[in-house]
């Protein structure tokens, strides 16, 4: 059964942690906080320059 | 033609890439980066959507001091998620089948509760080796058992994931062979086998997701008892 042959284990676990802690969180984050969080001291909120997207 | 019903869990390497990397690297173009603007899609809203709710309810049993654990568990649902589901679909790959993947993601996860409850709190940690209320000749007796059932949870939780994917990807197959054989000899039992089939696919998608969850959810447990 070849799903239990460990083969080459050493690079599936460096190469799918390395997607697991550089791509995805970055993704979750963009999601969970879409505005970057300003310190409750902050005197003004900096507004970002907006224009039409397109 | 098929030597084994086993070969579709072959690694396989095309142009000398091995296509686990591809199916790894990948599949996360199906998930935009939200901007800061305010604009939105159906495919960003509902991934959002779906992120909070879950971080949300996945950290309402925990302590305050497990909530850094939030964006990792999250991570980890998205990535068995999306790696289970389009594992599904025909003529793809499933690194999730992959027992070295698996425990790959099982150990270290599993390791890092342990120790931060060992760490932080040996005593609550160490207590969880004894249930309340036992009789005093059974001590003994359970410290040891409960000792192996630690030991033995990253094992669980990595052949769980493999050995129903790896069931459901079987059966999958078992019955679409089945459908192509018997039509020519029987086309009514053949049609009956494609319903089962058809209702068996639903099924490995609602255990692709189920998986996925589980295995967060059991991380999430281990980690709740050590934070």
């Amino acid at each position: 059964m070849p799903q239990l042959n460990p083969g080459p284990w050493f690079a599936i676990l460096v190469f799918s942690w390395l997607v697991f802690l550089t791509i995805i969180p970055t993704k979750i984050l963009s999601h969970i906080s879409p505005n970057e969080p300003t310190p409750v001291s902050a005197e003004k909120h900096k507004t970002e320059s907006w224009d039409w997207p397109w | 033609m098929m030597v084994s019903f086993f070969d579709q869990f072959a690694s396989p390497s095309y142009l000398g890439i091995p296509l686990i990397a591809i199916a790894i690297a990948l599949p996360w173009v199906l998930y935009p980066t939200s901007s800061s603007r305010w604009i939105n899609n159906r495919l960003i809203t509902i991934q959002g959507w779906f992120i909070n709710r879950f971080t949300n309810q996945l950290m309402l049993p925990l302590n305050v001091g497990g909530h850094k654990w939030a964006l990792l568990l999250a991570s980890l649902m998205i990535f068995l998620i999306t790696i289970n589901m389009l594992g599904l679909l025909p003529y793809t790959f499933t690194p999730t089948t992959q027992l070295s993947l698996n425990m790959g993601f099982a150990v270290p996860l599993w390791l890092a509760t342990v120790i931060i409850g060992m760490r932080n709190q040996p005593t609550v940690a160490l207590g969880h080796l004894l249930p309340e209320g036992t009789p005093i000749p059974l001590i003994p007796v359970l410290i040891i058992i409960e000792t192996i059932s630690l030991f033995i949870r990253p094992l669980a939780l990595g052949v769980r994931l493999t050995a129903n994917l790896t069931a459901g990807h079987l059966l999958i197959q078992l019955i679409a062979t089945a459908v192509f054989v018997l039509m020519p000899m029987m086309p009514t039992v053949a049609i009956l086998t494609a319903t089962v089939l058809f209702l068996l696919t639903l099924l490995e998608v609602a255990v692709a997701m189920i998986q996925a969850y589980v295995f967060v959810l059991l991380l999430s447990l281990y980690l709740q008892e050590n934070v």
